[in-house]
């Protein structure tokens, strides 16, 4: 076990690493002069290298690379150029509906998937197995960005039972924030549910072929029981691999609705700062999340092998 | 003889022919897939007006006024014409980035598979990272940073895609590099790359054409939704998620207009992955029975 861990802890950092070069070459070596774009095309060359120069963005690339990551390391993630605020405020204050949107369109996309993913594996063959197959199949097809259009279009512009757009800060109301929230949630998590449910049903399917559940029929349990009681079990092990990789999926599709419900979260800030060319802004946002990504993945796969002893064997 | 006796053995056609017209997400796959091509096609020939060329005097025309079957938008540009274009779009951006992958996801996954550990330990490991970063994040970045337009989303795709490819080819190509008739091939003398491209790529070449479809359609989603948030295609270029955005945004999600870019994406994205599971089915039922 203790091999397993260090091998994944060193794939972490390595991870980490390319990841941040990668960011970094992408930003700076495409975004041009950033002093210029900051100040604007008025600004004379005296003020835009005094600007480079209090930055230190006219210091060699690999310095500036080094300053960034032992910046980051010591918890500094940096400060806007326009407006001087701190990264992290920035981005703690965009978490507040980016965290509870993502959590949640999760949350509902396995409360669907699990019943309905289980249920469609036993009537594998059945007329409403194939039209729960069908179902998901549509549901894979849609753009989450169209299936947040729909549900706006229906309950909030045909029934106006809730708002199309924008949003009202946690500490003003938190009927009105959750409000806000219902219609992004539902799009997100709908969509996640139609990839899940294949998931579900696949992994369901490989569970009901395996010896075990023989044994557990041949020692009286009916089929419902012993896939509660053994089945479910042994599914979960390819369901914890499959949450960590619709991670990165779940984050894409938080990026689009926030922009389809105008709410100012996590990546309409990365937008905004991106066109502004607030390099460090971005950089340490867009690293935030690389970092929350792979660190899922991490806990993904030690999860794995503290719950399947034959994976820490064989890896 | 008395063939009579025979019959129960003859009727094992082989299993791909029998399959093959039993295979209702195949036929509903190509037919779907094939409209759209032709459609994209036939927008090279014909479009009943210029899509981008604004007519304020006909704006906003309902879905069967003369001369527009679907009506026109805020600016008076006819939205068949629009959806034709955006067609093209789709398919240009979905199969390039799914083609570029493949070529490159072909030749790392073959160099991971039949190069030696340190070559298949670096591969491997880095595709792993880069699957582990998110995509759409990412293009934002690129887009931004190279300027967004059709080609710099084939790139995008291409680098969200190419790992998987890697993964896939190359655990079809180590199953395939362990068959009794490559040993033959190489105590025959023949050497890697040989063996590679004459006895390896034959036999993957099925996993290789569903898992194109299927990337294919991920691509036109992606496409979509980086248009979506305007950092995909742009005028001139027309594309499915950028009308979708321009509805939202200038008419409101009560038009038509914010429905039909919709249904071409759906249908399109679901005739490509029918096809690529019908394909999935005939060219290799091993992986299809194991999905159930």
């Amino acid at each position: 076990m203790t091999i397993y861990v260090l091998r994944k802890l060193a794939f972490f950092v390595g991870a980490v690493f390319v990841a941040s070069v990668a960011i970094f070459l992408l930003i700076r070596g495409a975004g041009g002069n950033v002093a210029a774009v900051v100040l604007g095309k008025s600004a004379t060359p005296e003020a835009i290298n005094a600007l480079a120069h209090v930055y230190g963005l006219d210091r060699p690339l690999p310095v500036q690379y080094a300053d960034w990551i032992s910046n980051m390391l010591r918890g500094d993630f940096g400060r806007s150029f326009r407006t001087n605020e701190s990264v992290a405020d920035l981005v703690t204050a965009r978490l507040s509906i980016s965290i509870p949107l993502s959590l949640s369109g999760l949350i509902l996309g396995l409360l669907i998937a699990i019943p309905v993913g289980t249920y469609a594996a036993r009537n594998v063959g059945t007329p409403s197995g194939a039209v729960l197959a069908l179902v998901s199949q549509v549901g894979v097809a849609v753009p989450v960005f169209w299936a947040g259009i729909l549900l706006s279009l229906l309950f909030g512009v045909r029934l106006g039972w809730l708002p199309t757009g924008g949003w009202t800060p946690w500490s003003q109301s938190v009927t009105e924030a959750l409000r806000s929230l219902v219609l992004p949630v539902l799009s997100l998590g709908l969509i996640m549910a139609a990839t899940l449910i294949r998931y579900v049903r696949s992994a369901v399917l490989d569970v009901m072929n395996q010896d075990y559940l023989r044994t557990a029929l041949a020692v009286g349990m009916t089929r419902t029981q012993a896939l509660l009681h053994v089945g479910l079990r042994n599914a979960a092990l390819p369901l914890v691999t499959i949450i960590g990789l619709q991670i990165a999926e779940l984050i894409g599709g938080t990026v689009i609705i926030e922009t389809v419900f105008s709410l100012p979260g996590l990546s309409r800030m990365i937008l905004a700062n991106v066109a502004a060319r607030e390099v460090i802004v971005v950089q340490s946002t867009v690293m935030i999340i690389i970092v929350f990504v792979i660190t899922v993945n991490l806990l993904v796969d030690l999860l794995y092998g503290v719950l399947d002893p034959r994976v820490r064997a064989t890896r | 003889m008395n063939n009579s006796a025979i019959p129960a053995v003859q009727a094992a056609d082989p299993p791909t022919r029998r399959r093959l017209p039993r295979n209702a997400s195949l036929i509903i796959g190509l037919v779907l897939t094939g409209i759209f091509l032709l459609v994209a096609l036939a927008s090279f020939f014909y479009l009943p007006s210029n899509p981008n060329v604004p007519d304020i005097r006909h704006r906003l025309l309902p879905a069967g006024a003369p001369g527009h079957w679907l009506g026109t938008d805020v600016l008076g540009r006819d939205i068949v014409a629009q959806l034709m274009v955006g067609a093209r779009t789709s398919i240009l951006v979905g199969a390039g980035g799914a083609t570029l992958s493949l070529l490159f996801g072909t030749i790392t996954g073959l160099a991971a598979a039949a190069a030696g550990k340190l070559t298949d330990e670096t591969i491997s490991r880095g595709a792993d990272i880069m699957l582990s970063i998110p995509g759409m994040v990412t293009a934002l970045v690129l887009a931004a940073t190279l300027g967004s337009g059709a080609l710099t989303t084939i790139l995008a795709l291409t680098a969200f895609f190419t790992p998987s490819f890697t993964r896939v080819i190359r655990s079809a190509a180590m199953g395939v590099l362990q068959e009794d008739f490559i040993t033959a091939a190489r105590l025959y003398g023949r050497g890697r790359i040989f063996v590679l491209a004459r006895h390896v790529l034959p036999n993957i070449a099925g996993v290789m054409i569903v898992q194109f479809t299927l990337y294919f359609a991920a691509g036109i989603l992606t496409e979509a939704g980086l248009s979506y948030l305007g950092v995909g295609v742009h005028r001139p270029s027309i594309s499915w998620g950028m009308m979708l955005n321009e509805a939202q945004q200038q008419v409101g999600v009560s038009s038509p207009l914010a429905i039909w870019p919709g249904f071409a994406i759906v249908l399109l994205v679901l005739g490509l992955n029918l096809l690529g599971d019908g394909l999935r089915d005939v060219l290799d039922p091993k992986l299809s029975r194991r999905r159930g």
